[in-house]
């Protein structure tokens, strides 16, 4: 399994709803005292959810873009 | 910044060296977090600034809430002039920082003599603005003349081949860029992924089929 990206959670931004832990559909987040952060980052599987959910935008998950190995000399 | 880095960036290249002086002398840097909003919309216009590091997104809400986003301004990108030349002086759009970036910022008394003492500084302004302009009016045209499906094709070649610009976005972005919401962006990946034309691999989306990607970026909404 790839582990490179994770959700990114802005703090400053976060209401603790709680939205996010509830929705996550691995369980890989909890809340804490200053907000929401990955309990089990290997179960994330990046699926975005948590950004969706999220109201106040405080968590993101961007995305890239590239050419496939076919198109990269 | 020192002076032989700030010279390469594009709009200081174009400067004479007394203009560039006289710009590093009035001019100041700033150095600004992830997250922060530099500009915001509808607010007086005490500055431009011009992008020295980093990444900004510059943005405009319509009245019902809904964000179109304009632009993603780099490096040596002049940010918020247009501001300052409308008459009312009110902030056009909102520029957030996408990165940890550094801004070079100028009061707007000062542009308001550079513009006046310095023909090359104009220059520079209005071809960075013509620039801009043909890009807008792309967008346009591209939101009129396209399906949905269509744009998000274009919008996926265009960031394959401009790196500088590939990383970084969010479907709510992508979806605010192409002028949809992100389900229809969720939705329409999920088929391009089923139809073989892109992969997903965590935070990557990879192109696959450039020739069906060019195909269904080039179908007009008939």
């Amino acid at each position: 399994m790839n582990f490179e990206a994770q959700p990114i959670i802005n703090l400053d931004r976060c209401t603790k709803c709680g939205l996010c832990v509830s929705g996550c559909p691995e369980n890989a987040l909890e809340m804490t005292d200053q907000g929401p952060k990955l309990r089990q980052p290997s179960i994330c599987t990046y699926c975005t959810d948590c950004e969706a959910l999220c109201p106040t935008g405080a968590i993101r998950t961007p995305l890239t873009v590239t050419w496939g190995s076919n198109y990269l000399s | 910044m020192d002076s032989q880095s700030l010279i390469s960036l594009e709009f200081f290249a174009t400067l004479n060296p007394g203009t560039f002086n006289a710009l590093a002398g009035r001019a100041f840097q700033r150095e600004i977090h992830t997250g922060y909003n530099l500009v915001i919309e509808g607010m007086s216009a005490e500055a431009c600034y011009f992008v020295l590091s980093g990444q900004l997104r510059v943005s405009r809400m319509n009245r019902d809430g809904r964000i179109q986003i304009l632009a993603r301004l780099g490096a040596g990108e002049p940010v918020n002039v247009i501001s300052l030349l409308k008459e009312d002086r009110i902030n056009h759009a909102s520029v957030e920082s996408l990165t940890d970036s550094t801004v070079l910022v100028l009061l707007a008394n000062d542009f308001d003599d550079f513009l006046s003492q310095y023909p090359d500084f104009s220059t520079a302004l209005l071809r960075n603005l013509a620039k801009r302009m043909a890009k807008t009016t792309s967008l346009a045209a591209n939101l009129s003349l396209y399906t949905v499906r269509s744009r998000l094709a274009q919008f996926l070649i265009d960031l394959a081949e401009r790196p500088q610009y590939a990383g970084g976005w969010t479907q709510d972005e992508i979806a605010a860029h192409i002028g949809t919401v992100r389900d229809v962006v969720g939705r329409l990946l999920r088929e391009f992924e089923s139809q073989g034309l892109i992969e997903r691999d965590r935070q990557r989306i990879i192109l696959l089929d450039y020739e069906a990607l060019m195909s269904e970026a080039q179908n007009y909404d008939v």
